[in-house]
């Protein structure tokens, strides 16, 4: 596929219903592929939720953007606005990217649902019906976890997937507390988590000397971060280990008992890169959940 | 012991392919699969820093050219045939880790300079003795270069020799070439590419196969009527009239990539994917595999005719062959795969240049639904269901299926069922050739071919050319930007069968 998709149609809709929506979803579908030898592909993986309150928005349709060439599923964007008059607006997008030689397009569709008052308290019953049959879920929460809050649990129990980044927490050491409750529900995603991944490699590559290790003093980078790179290490070698911690921006140093860790060397990643990273993942992830209540 | 179980903190990192500290040099840096593959290749591994941190790259060549030269050429192939965005950093650590030796592969003093050569760098970029030894050259200049890198391996590190094809002209030259390499090199270090095993959707075969449940029940004679297989090109010789004319379509493509796909579609399931396992797989379908006599394998060269619109000369009328050549381009040809899972389904493969359309199909074709409770009129429009793996272009895998047409009364008509490789996963699918690069690099021949596989596919060669010598057909026989010649069709059509259309 090419950079681009060649169109995207588009439907808008106020004050709707989920069936307006599948229905809206097949006249785009339909309008995209006139023109090619046949009706558009949907070579669907797994239906993409994202929670996104207003803070987020720009920040998530940014990130999907990214994602859309990756997995061209159906994604389904969900702006609460609990404070508004009951209802639901809808858009409703099919982007169309062209295969070689143009004579097929894979579509992507992308499903933009404001939950306005009321219905902010029963999404699970609202986005039920658009989920793609027998397909993973993956649950992209952004920003705080409001853990007992009814939307949370209500979305918890129709995905297969959480993904979280603990980065966007004000408290993460008390929201792992409550986090690990989940972790029986679905499995749990954490994109800081992921961001981690070379600092845990260049660590294991001190394998054994760091078997001891009894301090880990970290430069740079969040506090979700570091708790769970400390977390990691503590679970990991079933010992106790100091964390001093620095907060701010990337990660610059790690150091074990005051000898520096070699940065590693690896591909920085962008939003997109680390969430897609996330959706390829359907298995939990026990070594995150052990970091995490050890962190 | 595992790795994790020795190194707790191992666990869920995954495997690293980044390998160990190594040089690698390129003999036959100035050729044009240096440019267009090799090195764009490196640049997108070093892209993603898969390549080792004390690496460093030799080109070899005849060309009188300075380091700064070949750095500037290999700048310019990684910017017009690169998959990835040029990014001044990566190219800035690949030209620093490249240099480039003008030398004649005959010449002893040249390749002691670059045994010093090599030494130097081990020194300087720390690449610790380990070698990769790239053969892009002639078959002419195998053997010469074979042996002087053989005589000069050192004691320290580790040693991998990557022969590129062909891997000689028939069964003779192959053994030839293997007893040449066995006298300096092990059979785990030798690294014989057939770039299609690198291409992601004929790896994807093996999971098609092997990790659904639902297709190795009725992958065999009792469902499966016939298989295809297309391997076509567009492009006419390109430049290549020399080797062309030594190889034709049957050593160029259908001994090498038409022979792997045949195995991969045909190989029983191994018991695990380690080099080993799937070789020897491999090697039970070549042993296997016969063809029912001349009769039926057809051979054809193209004339004039149009391929885009445009119109393009016949093989004889391209620079370098000469006017009377009797070189194939074309080879179509009905084997059979002798064991209990396919006696007596026929495997067709064709392949040449200059026909319709780019590209690589392998199409099962399973047996009809014994009794249809329709009317005829129903299903006058129906096919029998046809699993088409695409390899390329549009990478991808088909199934053709029946289907009511929506309306009063029971018409059934054939519908496609598509999976597109694209849509489903990232798009830019890695080149062959970085899969392969990093495979030899890592020491994981399980995309390479063995010697005994080489000699099988040879002798299978050996076999159809032996009867060629005795005829002398008409050529040319098919227009350039067809489907070849009427023989291919009738080959089929004796059958009661046909040609995947298109």
């Amino acid at each position: 596929m090419s950079a681009a998709p060649v169109q995207a149609e588009d439907w808008v809709g106020e004050d709707v219903t989920p069936a307006d929506v599948e229905r809206a979803l097949w006249q785009v579908r339909d309008a995209s592929s006139q023109g090619t030898e046949g009706p558009d592909l949907r070579t669907s993986v797994m239906t993409h939720l994202a929670w996104v309150p207003a803070e987020w928005r720009e920040a998530a349709v940014d990130t999907l953007a990214g994602l859309r060439e990756r997995h061209p599923s159906r994604g389904i964007l969900l702006f609460p606005e609990p404070a508004a008059v009951d209802g639901i607006d809808a858009r409703v997008s099919v982007l169309a990217f062209p295969q070689e030689g143009g004579r097929r397009h894979v579509a992507a569709e992308v499903i933009q649902l404001t939950l306005r008052g009321q219905r902010v308290k029963a999404p699970a019953s609202i986005v039920t019906p658009l989920l793609v049959t027998d397909l993973p879920v993956f649950l992209r929460w952004r920003g705080e976890l409001p853990f007992g809050a009814p939307e949370l649990e209500q979305m918890v129990g129709v995905c297969d997937r959480l993904v979280v980044d603990s980065r966007e927490w004000k408290d993460p050491a008390g929201a792992y507390r409550e986090l690990e409750s989940l972790f029986e529900q679905t499995a749990v995603s954490d994109i800081a988590w992921r961001c981690t991944r070379p600092w845990r490699r260049a660590l294991a590559g001190l394998w054994p000397g760091i078997a001891e290790a009894g301090e880990l003093r970290i430069t740079g980078g969040s506090s979700a971060e570091a708790l769970l790179l400390v977390g990691w290490l503590r679970s990991r070698l079933g010992r106790t280990v100091e964390l001093v911690h620095e907060a701010s921006g990337q990660i610059e140093s790690v150091a074990v008992d005051g000898t520096a860790v070699p940065f590693p060397r690896e591909e920085t990643a962008s939003s997109s890169d680390l969430l897609s990273a996330e959706l390829d993942e359907l298995s939990r992830d026990e070594i995150y959940e052990e970091a995490v209540r050890a962190a | 012991m595992t790795e994790v179980a020795e190194n707790p903190l191992l666990a869920g990192l995954g495997p690293r392919r980044t390998p160990s500290p190594c040089a690698l040099a390129v003999f036959g840096a100035s050729g044009d699969l240096t440019r267009r593959k090799i090195f764009p290749a490196l640049y997108s591994l070093a892209c993603r820093r898969l390549l080792p941190e004390q690496f460093a790259i030799v080109g070899v060549a005849r060309r009188d050219w300075t380091d700064d030269e070949f750095r500037e050429r290999m700048e310019h192939a990684v910017r017009e045939f690169g998959r990835d965005d040029f990014d001044e950093g990566v190219w800035e650590w690949l030209s620093n880790a490249t240099r480039y030796l003008s030398l004649d592969f005959a010449d002893e003093e040249g390749e002691d300079r670059l045994a010093a050569l090599l030494t130097e760098l081990d020194e300087e970029r720390g690449t610790r003795g380990n070698r990769v030894y790239y053969l892009a050259i002639p078959p002419q200049a195998m053997a010469t270069v074979v042996e002087a890198v053989g005589k000069r391996r050192g004691a320290e590190g580790w040693t991998r020799l990557i022969v590129e094809k062909p891997f000689g002209q028939d069964l003779a030259s192959a053994r030839a070439l293997t007893e040449l390499i066995s006298r300096y090199f092990t059979e785990e270090e030798v690294f014989r590419i057939d770039h299609y095993l690198g291409k992601e959707t004929v790896q994807n075969m093996l999971a098609l196969r092997f990790a659904n449940g639902i297709f190795e029940p009725i992958w065999n004679r009792q469902f499966i009527d016939h298989v295809q297989i297309t391997v076509a090109e567009t492009l006419g010789s390109e430049g290549r009239a020399e080797y062309y004319e030594q190889a034709g379509a049957i050593r160029d493509i259908f001994q090498n990539h038409m022979l792997q796909l045949v195995a991969l579609t045909a190989m029983e399931p191994p018991i695990d994917f380690t080099a080993e396992s799937v070789r020897n797989e491999k090697v039970k379908v070549l042993k296997a595999i016969h063809t029912p006599g001349p009769k039926h394998i057809v051979r054809g060269q193209y004339g004039p005719g149009y391929i885009d619109g445009k119109e393009v000369p016949g093989y004889r009328q391209e620079e370098g062959v000469p006017p009377d050549s009797m070189t194939e381009s074309y080879v179509a040809a009905k084997l059979f795969v002798d064991n209990w899972r396919w006696a007596d389904t026929p495997f067709y493969v064709r392949t040449g240049k200059r026909l319709a359309r780019r590209e690589t199909t392998i199409a099962i074709q399973f047996q009809r639904a014994p009794h249809p409770p329709f009317e005829d009129a129903a299903t006058e429009e129906l096919k029998p269901n046809r699993l088409l793996v695409h390899v390329q272009p549009d990478e991808g895998v088909s199934l053709a299926i029946a289907a009511k047409v929506p309306g009063q009364g029971m018409r059934l008509r054939t519908v496609n069922m598509d999976f597109i490789y694209g849509g489903a996963f990232r798009t830019d699918l890695p080149e062959a050739y970085e899969r392969l690069l990093l495979d030899a690099m890592l020491g994981d021949q399980t995309l390479f071919t063995r010697s005994d596989e080489v000699e099988e596919q040879w002798a299978i060669v050996d076999s159809i050319v032996a009867a060629w010598k005795r005829d002398r057909p008409s050529f040319p026989n098919y227009a350039a930007g067809t489907w070849g010649p009427a023989g291919a069709k009738e080959l089929m059509r004796r059958d009661g069968r046909e040609w995947l259309k298109h």
